[in-house]
């Protein structure tokens, strides 16, 4: 009887459609809490990384076992990128109105978040590897990881410092520009697209479409601006 | 209808992967592919309801997309201990200052754009 359940038990971990099932699950639990409380820390994505970390640690499965099967899924994050194109398309007209505010704001907010971050973690003793890693924090994870590959880095570190970032615009981004009081759609949707690429894109869909369409519209720029530039002033750091 | 705009969706990555493989190295395909269909759509003047159906129910199920790689975070804890307050330090303190920089500078050029424009 214990035998045969625990044959039972095991064919249901193993098979391919149970860490689906549960990402799924989890992610629906994440969603109730969050619907019902409507607290920044239980935002289905902070509930869904908690709960799957805490679940493949007590079933003893190494996270690349845990992407593979999962993969189905994953799989629909690029189209789910291009998609971005219609809120980007609803709002083009109000980007082209605020064309140079948009500009300026990611020159300075993105050179700004870069250089913090390098002196901090600097000052902090962190080796020029380390550095060149942490840089391109705010970027989307497939930018991030190039960067920080073509700069000495480690690119799947880097990834992970994306999804740190990630989790911290989850928690904090809207309550950061409540408490300082950034009110403006397009505003709120810039600062979450540059500081926290697509999950603050995806908080800022959860505001409104014009929001969202911004948050896009910052994380491709900021990407693209960084992928650029980054690579080009640290060549030029190295040179003088 | 849904399946008629993912098809899009599906195509215009595909095209980023190639233009990726061809001429855009440094950027990412399916970002490559979301210019293009923004290309595409300001050309044709509208969106089509198929592809407004599939990138509205894609995106709404935009945070469940991103929680299989947001998981990878878990994978890094030992080199991250070594390095642990630089790290979170660093990463912490940067995401803290530049969203309400990010905000506020946004906010005041817009508003000194429209108080231009009415003077």
């Amino acid at each position: 009887m214990n035998a045969s359940l625990l044959l039972a038990w095991n064919a249901v971990l193993s098979h391919p459609l149970f860490l689906l099932g549960l990402t799924l699950g989890v992610y629906q639990l994440g969603l109730g809490l969050y619907e019902r409380t409507r607290m920044a820390l239980l935002h289905p994505l902070i509930v869904s990384i908690v709960l799957l970390i805490g679940a493949l640690w007590l079933l003893g499965l190494e996270y690349e076992a845990y992407r593979d099967a999962v993969l189905p899924l994953t799989l629909l994050l690029a189209p789910a990128t291009v998609a971005l194109a219609i809120p980007l398309y609803h709002n083009l007209r109000r980007i082209r109105q605020f064309f140079w505010p948009v500009l300026i704001t990611l020159l300075v907010a993105g050179v700004f978040v870069t250089a913090v971050t390098i002196l901090l973690a600097w000052l902090l003793g962190a080796d020029f590897a380390m550095l060149m890693t942490l840089a391109p924090k705010s970027l989307t994870t497939p930018i991030a990881m190039m960067v920080a590959e073509q700069m000495g880095g480690v690119a799947a570190m880097a990834a992970a410092f994306v999804m740190y970032t990630a989790v911290l615009g989850a928690l904090m981004g809207p309550w950061l520009l409540n408490v300082s009081g950034v009110t403006l759609p397009a505003a709120r949707g810039m600062a979450l697209g540059l500081a926290a690429h697509a999950v603050g894109t995806s908080r800022a869909l959860e505001e409104n479409d014009e929001a969202g369409a911004f948050a896009a519209l910052a994380m491709s720029l900021m990407g693209i601006g960084t992928a650029l530039l980054l690579p080009l002033c640290v060549t030029l750091w190295l040179l003088l | 209808m849904l399946l008629r705009g993912l098809t899009w969706l599906i195509l215009f990555q595909l095209i980023g992967t190639a233009l990726n493989v061809l001429f855009l190295p440094f950027l990412p395909s399916p970002i490559i592919g979301m210019l293009l269909l923004v290309v595409f759509l300001r050309l044709r003047g509208r969106v089509s309801a198929s592809l407004e159906t599939a990138s509205s129910g894609l995106l709404r199920f935009l945070p469940l997309l991103l929680t299989p790689p947001a998981a990878g975070v878990m994978m890094y804890g030992n080199e991250v201990a070594a390095d642990a307050a630089a790290i979170l330090v660093s990463l912490t303190l940067s995401f803290i200052l530049v969203v309400p920089l990010a905000g506020h500078l946004m906010q005041y050029l817009v508003a000194r754009q429209a108080r231009k424009e009415d003077a």
